[in-house]
């Protein structure tokens, strides 16, 4: 099996005896020239695990191995890493290319050598003709990226990334995640990321690890992620979400996609009881029928027809709200107790009015029994 | 829209008003100094106002009033010791109680200020009965001791105002990139709150060459800085030579900070 490039092992972190843990026996592995996301809501932890890695902070248990080398008690800097910090850290008393060097001279790497890879980073951010500008002369976009350069210019085992883009405006920030990525594809630099931002993160990384309470909710590719969530916690924050309970009435085989679960064995068809408004087919791990689960639907793949045809009847509810935004049209549709959220590119048809009638449905493909919640009470 | 003052006066006492109270101020806050200029160049015989004719012949007795001359070296000395220690020691500490977490910081930071609470008086009493059996009154060691006492709070105060203001993240990207604890201080922090420790430096050189009371308790028979000199001088004579002199002390305290706003601001620095 390939070794991994980083591993963490049970790391835990609790800031004061007595309090729930910040990070909670957490453990995952990073594969060689991954970018991996770490992704939460603030407060779940994300921040402090990355600074375990880094060592700017000692784990109160658990283990860090990068290349098989447990570096839990070497001191930060000796550690080898570039990070990149939420407010650059640039330091204001050097120019861009000493702020560059920096890492070069701890290193103790020759002053030839300094000045050709130093002009190496600083063209990889196509910030060249800066290099003897003051720091405070730079716009955040052009101290983002010389940050960038200075962490990896030194070839670090590891490059961290806490939140690098919240501080640029909307449109910068979508430029610089692009070339985030390409630079971080190029240099194939191992590179833990950390973010609030669900866009960010199903955008850039190879893998993600959704995070809350100080645990990994799920560890998976973004498509997984946003496919097959594990939990309600997952489903809810990447995305939208539809939740509805399914009390799941049998098992019609295996998926057409053969899609395979965590533990190997592949997706099958189920035909589930949703909350007493009909049956309807959905998607899961082996082994839930008889039992309530909760069932997700995103709002684009629901199905919303106006009038009811025959065979193919779906849950009849009233369109409350339409939000129309140019490219994609909203609705929210009152079924019973709840309310939906179906969302569709719009088209020159007419937009329905609130008021009006509407029946939802999906393909069984597309609903998805969540497996890491408990079975929920039979409604 | 224009925007409302944040504070809107009772009275409107209009321009004019305005600048004849301005005035007045700087005339009560300078007028001590203007005399003492003004009676510096003065031919009265005696230390007295107004002045009677033009002279500069107490400028040129300074340099043989040996009693002047060598208060000012012992006070120059006193002064740069008192200065290097002062900074020696309390950038090490202002570091302490800003970047780390112990018991009792709250009353090691009060203990550090209280030096400003205390009357200087009391402080020069005290010292004097501790430095008496130590041997230590009328000497450099005792001077500066006294002085680096007084001034320490100052070092601190700034210091610490330099480094609450940093981002600390600089710092945390130094170690990440191979700084150990020594180069961080060296080529990170020193730099970023050099502002707060040249302040620190150029109030603790100022305040401990102007300081009467302690150098006067610890060392005036032995070892009189200038202050000291100034004030035997008056009690026994009364001729305008102090007053020349005390305008070469403003022009020395006016140099250091005119240097000092040269080369990096002090108003960034205070």
């Amino acid at each position: 099996m390939n070794q991994s490039k980083l591993s963490i092992v049970d790391l835990t972190k609790r800031y004061a005896p007595g309090l729930d843990p910040a990070v909670d026996k957490l453990s995952m592995e990073v594969e060689e020239g991954h970018l991996v996301a770490l992704l939460g809501p603030s407060g779940c932890g994300k921040t402090t695990t990355l600074r375990m890695v880094a060592g700017l902070m000692d784990p109160t248990a658990g283990s860090i191995i990068v290349d098989g080398r447990d570096i839990t008690q070497t001191p930060v800097n000796k550690r080898g890493m570039g990070m990149v910090f939420q407010s650059y850290a640039l330091f204001p008393h050097m120019d861009v290319a000493q702020n560059v060097a920096f890492g070069l001279q701890m290193r103790r790497v020759p002053p030839a050598e300094q000045s050709r890879r130093v002009a190496a980073a600083l063209d990889m951010v196509k910030l060249g003709h800066l290099a003897k500008r003051k720091v405070r002369e730079l716009s955040g976009g052009q101290q983002q990226r010389i940050a960038l350069a200075r962490a990896l210019v030194v070839e670090p085992t590891l490059l961290l990334l806490d939140e690098p883009l919240s501080n640029l405006d909307a449109k910068l920030r979508e430029t610089m995640r692009s070339e985030i990525r390409s630079i971080q594809q190029r240099t194939r630099a191992t590179t833990l990321f950390v973010t609030h931002d669900q866009d960010e993160a199903l955008d850039m990384a190879d893998r993600i690890a959704v995070m809350n309470g100080g645990l990994i909710e799920q560890y998976d590719s973004p498509s997984v992620i946003y496919e097959r969530p594990n939990t309600r916690f997952v489903a809810d924050f990447i995305g939208q979400a539809n939740f509805l309970t399914a009390s799941v009435v049998a098992d019609n085989g295996p998926t057409a996609s053969g899609g395979a679960t965590a533990g190997g064995a592949s997706e099958r068809n189920y035909t589930v009881d949703v909350d007493g408004l009909g049956r309807y087919g959905a998607t899961g791990h082996p082994g839930f029928v008889g039992s309530t689960r909760e069932l997700v639907v995103r709002p684009h793949r629901l199905r919303v027809s106006l009038e009811a045809r025959g065979g193919e009847a779906g849950i009849a509810g009233t369109i409350v709200g339409v939000s129309y935004t140019g490219d994609t049209v909203g609705f929210s549709v009152r079924v019973g107790e709840r309310t939906l959220q179906a969302q569709f590119m719009t088209s020159s048809a007419a937009v329905p009015r609130p008021g009006d009638s509407a029946y939802l449905s999906w393909n069984p493909s597309d609903a998805y029994l969540l497996p890491g919640n408990p079975e929920v009470a039979a409604a | 829209m224009n925007e409302a003052p944040l504070f809107k006066p009772k009275f409107k006492i209009g321009k004019p008003l305005f600048g004849i109270l301005v005035f007045i101020l700087y005339v009560f806050l300078l007028a001590p100094l203007l005399v003492v200029v003004v009676t510096s160049f003065s031919s009265n015989q005696y230390l007295s106002f107004p002045p009677q004719g033009f002279t500069l012949k107490w400028y040129e007795v300074l340099p043989d009033e040996s009693i002047f001359v060598n208060g000012m070296q012992v006070s120059l000395i006193v002064a740069v010791s008192v200065t290097l220690i002062t900074l020696a020691i309390g950038v090490p500490a202002a570091l302490a109680l800003e970047r780390f977490e112990f018991k009792g910081k709250g009353a090691v930071l009060s203990l550090f200020l209280s030096p400003l609470l205390v009357p200087s008086i009391v402080l020069a009493l005290g010292l004097v009965l501790i430095l008496s059996p130590l041997r230590l009154t009328n000497t450099y060691e005792g001077i500066i001791i006294g002085h680096v006492a007084i001034t320490f709070p100052f070092v601190v105060r700034t210091t610490m105002m330099s480094l609450a203001t940093t981002d600390t993240s600089c710092e945390a990207a130094a170690r990440i990139l191979g700084a150990g604890p020594w180069t961080v201080f060296r080529r990170i922090t020193l730099p970023i709150i050099q502002p707060g420790v040249i302040a620190g430096g150029v109030i603790a050189f100022i305040v401990s060459f102007d300081e009467a009371v302690i150098s006067l308790f610890v060392a005036q028979s032995g070892l009189p800085t200038l202050p000291v000199q100034v004030l035997r001088y008056v009690e026994n004579s009364a001729d305008a030579a102090v007053a020349a002199l005390s305008v070469i002390l403003i022009l020395i305290s006016l140099v250091v900070v005119v240097i000092v706003e040269r080369v990096m601001g002090l108003r960034k620095a205070l």
